[in-house]
């Protein structure tokens, strides 16, 4: 059984802080995950996700603020329009879908946060490894 | 070419009243754009094959912001008028749009939805058709997600990276371009590695692509660039209810904060 690679992308308003609140609650999840704080989930762009499944990683998981949280007014707004449309792209170029994963998770949502990484790593753990996909 | 006589009548009274009227000229056993201003010129107007005026309109409108000028555009050179407008790329107010409707066979080759302008323009030379399904789409959707994997593997690894998709297409306009950023596009490398050349490409044109189909036409190795870029646009117009190019009113999805998408907040 092969250990995926997960990199997330967590907004450092909402997000970042949920994860760090699931740290100090003592709340376990799965070590696969590698953490990278972005200010906003909406400056992830399309580019910094292909290009991260292109460096190896098995899975991408993307958070931010809910609707209305955010500390850029809209800047969610993007992300919940372009992640969705991006996954359709990697589901017609022949990469799953499900290897890109969008959530909204706010800084009190700490358990939740543990939730999302631990069935997202199941799911990762499901598919074959990125590099055989991409070759 | 019967389209040809009708379409020098309107292009030789647009000619009175304009500045000029940008089409295609044969000439020198070629066919070029050419910016028409006399009516002795009109002899060399050509029709066929299709070519993206659209930018060239764009070139013509930034240096001579004040021109007048008409325009001969295909349906879907239309629809990309639409969308270049909406990015403040071209005047609308200062061109005059000749349309031309495709033939059946024109229609046929691209696999086009709507062969026929009519969005800016009552002024139509040549008959309307009927939109064709496409069927490479429908063929494409019949396979599974290791059997399009494979597909695209081998028609991206085909990509000599020439950039003709780019550089053809009417909705490329930006100054910088990310497929040329080392960033996201690792350079010295043919073909360009698979997802980020083709998938960043891709995720451009949505909300942009209106299916001319000038990429897969310029490209040099076949690749077919407009299945993939079909299925986005079908994606869009389902997923944000936008129909590229489908109007001037209706705002681009992804550049746009929802609340003023649906008008009552969120």
């Amino acid at each position: 059984m092969y250990e995926p690679k997960i990199i997330s992308y967590l907004c450092t308003y909402c997000s970042y802080p949920g994860a760090d609140l699931a740290g100090i609650s003592r709340i376990k999840y799965p070590p696969h995950i590698n953490i990278i704080r972005v200010l906003c989930s909406g400056r992830v762009s399309p580019e910094l996700i292909l290009r991260t499944f292109r460096e190896g990683a098995d899975g991408v998981l993307v958070a931010g603020c809910h609707f209305g949280d955010c500390h850029f007014i809209n800047g969610n707004h993007r992300t919940a329009k372009r992640i969705p449309i991006l996954r359709k792209i990697l589901e017609y170029a022949g990469i799953e879908p499900q290897r890109l994963q969008l959530e909204w998770i706010s800084a009190s949502e700490g358990e939740r946060f543990a939730e999302v990484v631990r069935e997202f790593t199941e799911t990762i753990r499901g598919l074959p490894p990125i590099r055989e996909v991409l070759g | 070419m019967k389209r040809l006589e009708p379409l020098k009548k309107v292009v030789a009274e647009a000619l009175r009243e304009l500045d000029g009227v940008l089409a295609l000229r044969a000439k020198w056993g070629g066919v070029a754009p050419h910016l028409f201003k006399g009516q002795e010129e009109l002899e060399e107007l050509a029709i066929a094959p299709k070519y993206p005026l659209p930018q060239t309109l764009r070139l013509i409108q930034r240096a001579h912001p004040e021109s007048r000028l008409g325009l001969v555009v295909r349906g879907c050179e239309e629809r990309g008028l639409i969308e270049m407008a909406k990015r403040n790329q071209i005047d609308l107010e200062r061109i005059r749009v000749i349309g031309l409707a495709c033939t059946a066979e024109e229609a046929q080759d691209c696999r086009c939805a709507r062969p026929y302008p009519g969005l800016l323009t009552d002024i139509i030379v040549g008959e309307k058709t009927e939109a064709v399904p496409n069927e490479l789409v429908e063929e494409f959707l019949s396979k599974g997600r290791e059997e399009r994997l494979e597909f695209w593997k081998k028609q991206f690894a085909k990509c000599i990276k020439c950039y003709g998709c780019r550089n053809a297409c009417p909705q490329c306009f930006c100054p910088e371009c990310t497929l040329e950023d080392e960033i996201w596009v690792e350079t010295g490398r043919i073909p360009p590695p698979f997802p980020s050349f083709h998938l960043v490409r891709a995720m451009h044109t949505v909300g942009k692509c209106v299916g001319c189909r000038e990429c897969e036409l310029s490209c040099p190795a076949n690749i077919p660039l407009t299945t993939l870029y079909a299925l986005i646009r079908r994606e869009v117009e389902e997923m944000f209810g936008y129909e590229t190019g489908g109007d001037l009113e209706a705002q681009p999805p992804l550049v746009l904060p929802m609340e003023l998408e649906s008008g009552d907040g969120i």
